[in-house]
């Protein structure tokens, strides 16, 4: 019998070849849109599971409330593991992580600037899951300068040499012996280190007693990423229970002459990833797009399995008389449900093994798309081959419902008196309906598509406060260059082609010193934690900031550089300055009994800048001139001369006698490494759109065939009857104009509605959804909705009257 | 073995009732070949397709096989028509998509026979048909009247008690008809209940017995003037 139905089913397919490739293509394309889909969720929500460890893992992060100003971090202070440790049996091991960011590392002649490289307690063995490829785990990172590296780092220096044994330094002269070297961390770990330096080097260096020092002071500087591993039987619930003995015996007595106060939070290992909205995290995934993804796989899918329902249907004609036959023969009703619903499956399958394919051709396109590196392997697992197969026949089932239910309701009667053509007005309508489902999908798509982009635009194109363009940053790492920098911004000031030069501890894009200082209000001087930027008398006029009142730092002044503060409007704002800023005081760096510390006067107030991305709100920021060691240099240059200021540059740099290798970036660069997560989706966007709209055109494609096919007879006796060319035109695109306007009219609502809630939620400054935008969605739709049928619509509305009539 | 009483079935449709059948008895005995005739719209096809338990009647007893199957559910005529009943229609009825050989095997493929059983029996169908040369071939390949005996053979293969016949040969030439008409002929002979509705009094006189309809009731049954006697 099932026999049977695969030669029915092969036979239909041969019949009407055009027709099942429409109907394969969709579902290829659908299911494999859906596997794409499903496997970046499935990465995405697997970090850091392959830690054995990983649900005993947490990690400690802070919520720091300093006067008015409220700051969670992902970093907690150095000692704050440790004492926790020390007062918890519940935890059974710590490890801390100290990033060390582009930093230059030598071996001979190999000289890299390397960003991954922590500083790490040797308990990190006991904590994560390491695999070992060469030397000994056991007794890693407890000596002071060992290293232990992962494979990509270790043959990046000694290539395939053993790494044991050799000796790496730093630029600035310290030393690590490499002892163990480690497999390259899995992609999908939210702290991707590539190489381990022991925590005991910085103990050594800054003294044991100092380092380990559980003294109040060093709970209130904010330091280090921490992981605890609880006990297997305890709850991390019972450390937060019991907190507050813990702050009122470590922190307390110092918090409270701040008027500040702490509360630790802890986030699952595995939950990072996704659900970490903090300071100072490492980059992390978002949580919203894993849910919009979902969402649009299974539209995908339904689209795909509407496309199935849709032609099944519309080519029932075909298939009545079988299926009268076949009720003749005796074959009762579900028979034939069941043998339609196995053909549906059959298709569904044929789908799924061709959308494994595509998968594969297009894997590595897929990874650099989403920068993932997912290999063959996860797609060739078992349980997800078995997964992908369920939803395949899943999809089968659900696409021949509708049609397997609608033939196998023919009236055999019917066809024993000939009547072969028997779409009824209900089917119709629902055929319709489905049209207007998958229109109404693909013009959300489109909407979004569209406003994703313009809010990558509005991104790339508002005024940040500063001119952002022909700005180059290099980073001194090197203190015997830092001291030398103002001979290095003269040579570089030499060049026509530089105008500008400055030297400050912050640019746009790169502020985070964040600090608590005391800020004059109305009776007395207050506590506020406040990002500042240290900078020399040019990063004003370097930036293009716009004073609003005030002036900038000057050098005639003679006190600028050790009293003088340049702030901006929401400093102002927030201390409520606002209508008299000039003048005002603010104390920086003060002891705790608030003596000493370096008292300045505000002396100009500019517009808000973006020194962060736009996902975050300006906060107050302040400017003062000091002589702290300042990393960054910035230099304006003259637009369109970028090469030959670059060449000049380097010289300089070269000559100044920095021995380290040149290394520079684009401010512009760094405004859009904040947007590449935006610009990835857009353009991923982009492409699930396309291919939306691409199903949903088969669909109307196929449709408009059968329903030309249908009205053959009628257009003939119209255009006996008089009717003109353009009469029969307006007739057969009214229907699909129709329907395509009911789709873009329920889109409308739903994609304005949800994506109102993403750009609200994922950024402070957004593009409003431009009318324009959705108009020329529904107009895009309705074009290619339209062109698509016309081939149908042109082929009938031109043929021969006297043929049409002929034709039954 | 078919036998009924004031057999009626009213069409209603928006208002409009046609009675197709008026109170028809009828009593038809195993091995009888029957003609129905009688003028278009008479209700000849309707009969047809109430003896054929492919429609049920609105009033009235239908014993089948001394059962009365007027209630009937559609499963429950569906598991007696497959293994009683073999139909031959005007138009053949073939399925385009499939071969000679699987036209024919269909019927037995809902009779759960083994793929081996069904070979040997489609293989002696059409044989009887002499269509063996033929059986790879599809419907649209062969001529009208080809069709008409894979469609024999389709009716026979299960061997049926009965088969219904409506207008065998309405679609065929006077030549390939009667060869239609003998093949029919000898399966009655061979003893196989036929039941056929037809226009043509050359085809009736196949038959051993007419019944004539008008407007839905019976109004003459006489036995075929060439079997008289
Ligand atoms: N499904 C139906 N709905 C409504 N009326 C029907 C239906 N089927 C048949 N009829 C009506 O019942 C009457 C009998 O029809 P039937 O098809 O049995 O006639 P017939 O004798 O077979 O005619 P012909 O020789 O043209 O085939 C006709 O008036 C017809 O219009
Ligand atoms: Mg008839």
């Amino acid at each position: 019998m099932f026999k049977n139905y695969i030669i029915s089913a092969i036979r239909n397919i041969t019949k009407s070849p055009f027709y099942a490739f429409l109907n394969i293509a969709g579902l290829t394309i659908g299911m494999a849109t859906f596997i794409f889909i499903l496997i970046y969720v499935a990465d995405e929500i697997s970090y850091d599971k392959h830690n054995t460890n990983y649900s005993r893992i947490h990690r400690l992060e802070s919520d720091f409330t300093i006067g008015s100003k409220h700051d969670k971090f992902a970093i907690v202070p150095i000692p704050m593991g440790p004492a926790l440790q020390l007062e918890f049996p519940e935890i059974e091991s710590i490890v801390r992580f100290r990033g060390i960011d582009n930093t230059l590392i030598i071996y001979n002649d190999k000289e890299y600037y390397e960003d991954n490289f922590y500083y790490t307690d040797s308990t990190i063995f006991d904590v994560f899951s390491c695999e070992l490829l060469v030397g000994d785990l056991k007794n890693s990172l407890v000596e002071p300068n060992t290293a232990v590296l992962t494979q990509k780092i270790a043959s990046k220096y000694f290539g395939k040499e053993n790494a044991i044994g050799k000796v790496i330094s730093t630029g600035s002269g310290r030393q690590y012996k490499v002892t163990a070297v480690i497999q390259n961390q899995p992609e999908n770990s939210h702290l991707k280190y590539d190489a381990l330096l022991s925590a005991s080097t910085l103990a050594k260096e800054v003294g044991e007693e100092e380092f380990n020092s559980m003294e109040p002071n060093r709970f209130w500087n904010i330091g280090v990423y921490t992981y605890v591993m609880i006990n297997k039987n305890s709850s991390i619930q019972s450390i937060h229970d019991k907190f507050p003995d813990f702050y009122d015996k470590y922190m307390k007595s110092l918090g409270d002459q701040f008027n500040a106060s702490f509360e630790l939070m802890t986030t699952p290992l595995s939950e990072i990833h996704l659900n970490s909205d903090l300071a100072s995290d490492l980059p992390t995934g978002n949580k919203a797009y894993v849910y919009i993804f979902s969402i649009v796989a299974i539209f995908i899918l339904l689209l795909a399995a509407i496309n199935y329902m849709n032609m099944a249907t519309a080519q029932s004609s075909n298939r009545s008389r079988e299926v009268g036959m076949r009720k003749v023969m005796g074959a009762e009703k579900q028979q034939l449900i069941g043998q339609f619903l196995s053909e549906s499956v059959l298709l569904a399958i044929i789908a799924n093994l061709l959308a494994l394919l595509v998968v594969y051709m297009f894997l590595p396109d897929f990874n650099g798309l989403t920068g993932k590196a997912l290999s063959y392997s996860l797609i060739l697992e078992p349980e997800f081959l078995g997964l992908i197969f369920a939803v395949s026949v899943f999809i089968g089932l659900v696409s021949g419902s509708y049609p397997s239910f609608y033939l196998s309701s023919f009236m055999p009667l019917n066809v024993l008196k000939g009547i072969t053509t028997s779409s009824g007005k209900p089917n119709l309508l629902l055929r319709r309906g489905l049209v207007v489902i998958q229109f109404f999908i693909a013009i959300v798509m489109i909407i979004g598509t569209f406003v994703v982009s313009d809010q990558i635009d509005y991104l790339k194109s508002k005024d940040l406060g500063f001119e952002k363009e022909n700005l180059i940053v290099m980073e001194l790492q090197d203190s015997a260059f830092r001291s030398k920098v103002e001979v290095f911004k003269e040579a570089l000031l030499q060049n026509p082609t530089i105008e500008n030069v400055s030297n400050s501890t912050g640019v746009p894009g790169d502020v985070s010193w964040i600090q608590v200082m005391l800020v004059e209000q109305e009776s007395e001087m207050k506590e506020f934690a406040i990002i500042l930027a240290q900078c020399d008398y040019d990063f004003p006029s370097l930036l293009g900031l716009n004073f609003i009142t005030g002036r900038d730092f000057d050098k005639k002044m003679g006190t600028d550089d050790t009293a003088a503060v340049i702030i901006n409007e929401t400093a102002a704002r927030q201390f409520g300055w606002i209508d008299n800023p000039i003048g005002k005081k603010i104390l920086y760096g003060m002891e705790l009994d608030r003596s000493g510390g370096r008292s300045m006067k505000v002396i100009g107030m500019v517009e808000d800048f973006h020194f962060n991305s736009l996902h975050n709100k300006v906060e107050p920021i302040i400017l003062f001139i000091s002589q702290v060691p300042r990393f960054f240099v910035t230099a304006r240059i003259k637009d369109g001369k970028k090469a030959t200021a670059l060449e000049h540059i380097e010289k300089c740099w070269h000559e100044t006698g920095a021995d380290r290798p040149f290394n520079y970036t684009m401010i512009t660069e760094l405004q859009e490494e904040m947007y590449e997560g935006e610009e990835k989706i857009s353009t991923i966007f982009l492409i699930i759109s396309v291919l939306t709209v691409f199903i949903a055109l088969l669909g109307l494609f196929g449709l408009s065939s059968f329903t030309a096919e249908q009205r053959t007879k009628e257009i003939g006796i119209r255009k006996v009857n008089g009717a003109t060319l353009f009469d029969i035109l307006i007739l057969l695109y009214k229907e699909f104009f129709w329907l395509i306007l009911i789709s873009f009219v329920l889109a409308v609502p739903i994609a304005y509605w949800r994506l109102s809630i993403w750009l609200e939620t994922s950024f402070m400054y957004h593009t409003e959804i431009h009318w324009l935008s959705i108009m020329l969605a529904g107009i895009s739709a309705m074009v290619i909705g339209l062109l698509t049928i016309s081939f149908h619509v042109v082929k009938v509305a031109s043929s021969d009257p006297v043929e049409a009539i002929k034709y039954e | 073995m078919i036998q009924t009483n004031e057999l009626t079935r009213i069409f209603r449709a928006e208002e409009v009732e046609t009675t197709a059948l008026n109170k028809v008895n009828i009593n038809i005995e195993q091995g009888e070949f029957v003609a129905i005739m009688g003028p278009s719209g008479c209700g000849k096809s309707t009969l047809l397709n109430i003896l054929g338990l492919l429609d049920t009647p609105t009033n009235g007893v239908f014993n089948f096989f001394n059962e009365n199957v007027a209630g009937y559910s559609e499963r429950q005529r569906a598991r007696l028509r497959k293994k009683n009943i073999g139909f031959v229609f005007q138009n053949f009825n073939l399925i385009d998509q499939f071969t000679v050989f699987e036209n024919v095997e269909l019927p037995l493929i809902y009779l759960g026979l083994s793929a081996k059983e069904r070979k040997t029996r489609v293989e002696a169908a059409l044989e009887k048909m002499q269509m063996t040369h033929r059986r790879k071939h599809y419907p649209s390949q062969l001529s009208g009247g080809q069709q008409q005996r894979v469609a024999i053979a389709r009716a026979v293969v299960s061997d049926p008690k009965f088969i219904l016949a409506d207008e065998p040969t309405g679609n065929l030439d006077s030549a390939h008809g009667d060869e239609v008409m003998n093949l029919l002929g000898e399966l009655n002979q061979a003893g196989t209940t036929i039941i056929m509705v037809t226009h043509s009094q050359r085809d009736a006189e196949y038959a051993q017995r007419v019944i004539m309809l008008f407007d839905g009731q019976v109004i003459s049954e006489k036995l075929s003037s060439e079997k008289s006697n």
